[in-house]
């Protein structure tokens, strides 16, 4: 059969410049129309995307600190002795962990410390005000007084010089707080990379010698800031990566380049150290990749 | 050769069929030419989106921010305020691109105006804005 057919067009040439012609304008045109058509539906498809976002701004609050940053490693015990938990168990308060440790024999100390390290991506050291430390300890005796301090990384020692308070603290056999705030000397204590090495010891060798347990259940750092927490909301079907924030008042229309992708049917929390609400009405409006914006009033 | 250069009886169909050859292939590199330039134009036009970010509301000025959210880049090519051209700065922006178009306008205190943002393909944005009181 083909043969026969490339016999008979071999023979009869009067249309083949016709069928060439025919076919090549044919080509040129599904390249054309499926160009066009393809690239309308990735258009369509953008368009179709754009029209699923949902973007809700459910709460724009003011933020003073930063969340707590906790033991990472265990207790480095230079005197006395560790008994019993683990570093973990100090990461939270009230949650009926702790850790144990005892002071040692004559002269009886105790002196231990630890690494914290602060979250600079999220936190950066320019919009820190101060840095606090808490603990939360009880003692088996109140005989003597306890002291937080931190290594400064300007004379390479520890000490708690500008701090709030440099009296130390006296326990009970009752759990207390302890905080200390280091003011505007914060930054001798913190590195550029955001570590902060905690001391707690006691006031020194007892008389008479008494050994004195201490349960550590929560000893934590973080930063005083002035930001800004902005909840936002994906209500839509599809990921939402936003782009731009703006901050809105009557005298000034402040915009910020952000990053955040929140998935679908999800919230989240994003937290600015570099925007600060101060009294006033403000708009806040956050603007999609895709092109779709949410708006939010708030008053401080 | 000198075979081919003696017998000249075939030349005129061999030249004319080499000249209507190049007359074949220059006719549809031109029809591809004008089909590509056509369909870039109708490319480019159908990939075409921005919006308006912000508007603001400044002393003898209205400052419009402006991202190109499209899949080409884009160039303001006149602002309307209330159907009147207004002289603007020039902005182009990159797939992605945004920027402040600042439209030189003395506006007045809690008046609507309804501004037209015009890209250089004819895309148009329109809405209406409250001016501050």
């Amino acid at each position: 059969m083909w043969t026969i057919i490339g016999h008979r067009l071999r023979q009869n040439k009067r249309g083949a410049s016709t069928v060439i012609a025919v076919v090549l304008s044919l080509v040129i045109i599904v390249v054309i129309v499926s160009n066009v058509v393809l690239w309308s539906y990735e258009m369509n498809q953008l368009d179709w995307e754009r029209m699923n976002e949902n973007i809700t701004i459910t709460g724009v609050t003011r933020v003073t600190n930063s969340s707590w940053f906790v033991a990472q490693s265990e207790y480095t015990v230079n005197e006395g002795s560790h008994i019993s938990g683990t570093y973990e168990d100090t990461q939270s308060a009230e949650e009926g962990l702790w850790e144990t440790f005892k002071e040692r024999q004559p002269p009886v100390k105790l002196d231990l410390n630890d690494t914290f390290i602060i979250d600079l991506s999220t936190w950066p050291l320019t919009y820190i005000q101060t840095i606090e430390i808490r603990l939360r300890y009880r003692a088996s005796d109140s005989e003597e007084r306890w002291y937080l301090e931190a290594y400064n990384w300007a004379t390479e020692g520890c000490s708690d010089d500008g701090f709030n308070s440099t009296v130390g603290h006296m326990p009970t056999t009752e759990w207390h707080y302890y905080a200390v705030n280091l003011t505007n000397q914060w930054r001798s204590y913190v590195r550029d990379d955001g570590t902060v090495y905690v001391k707690f010891h006691d006031e020194g060798p007892d008389s008479p010698p008494n050994q004195t347990t201490i349960d550590i259940d929560f000893l934590g750092v973080r930063a005083v800031i002035d930001g800004t927490r902005f909840t936002f909301k994906n209500e839509g079907s599809v990921t939402l990566h936003m782009v731009s924030l703006w901050i809105i008042n009557s005298t000034l229309h402040q915009r910020c380049d952000i990053d955040v992708i929140v998935n679908s049917a999800e919230t989240y929390s994003y937290i600015r150290a570099d925007i600060s609400l101060t009294s006033g009405s403000y708009r806040v409006k956050v603007v999609t990749e895709r092109g779709n914006k949410a708006v939010y009033s708030v008053e401080v | 050769m000198k075979r081919f250069l003696k017998n000249a009886k075939a030349l005129s169909p061999v030249l004319s069929n080499v000249l209507l050859m190049l007359i074949a292939v220059a006719g549809m590199s031109i029809a591809i030419a004008a089909s590509y330039v056509i369909t870039g134009n109708l490319h480019d036009t159908m990939g075409e989106r921005f919006i308006v970010e912000d508007v603001w509301f400044t002393t003898g000025e209205i400052a419009i921010y402006i991202r190109n959210t499209g899949k080409v880049s884009i160039s303001i090519a006149a602002v309307y305020v209330n159907h009147t051209s207004q002289s603007f700065t020039a902005l182009i922006m990159e797939i992605g691109g945004h920027g402040w178009l600042n439209v030189t306008y003395a506006w007045s205190a809690n008046m609507v105006y309804h501004i037209n943002i015009v890209s250089s393909r004819g895309t148009q944005v329109v809405d209406y804005y409250r001016s501050p009181t």
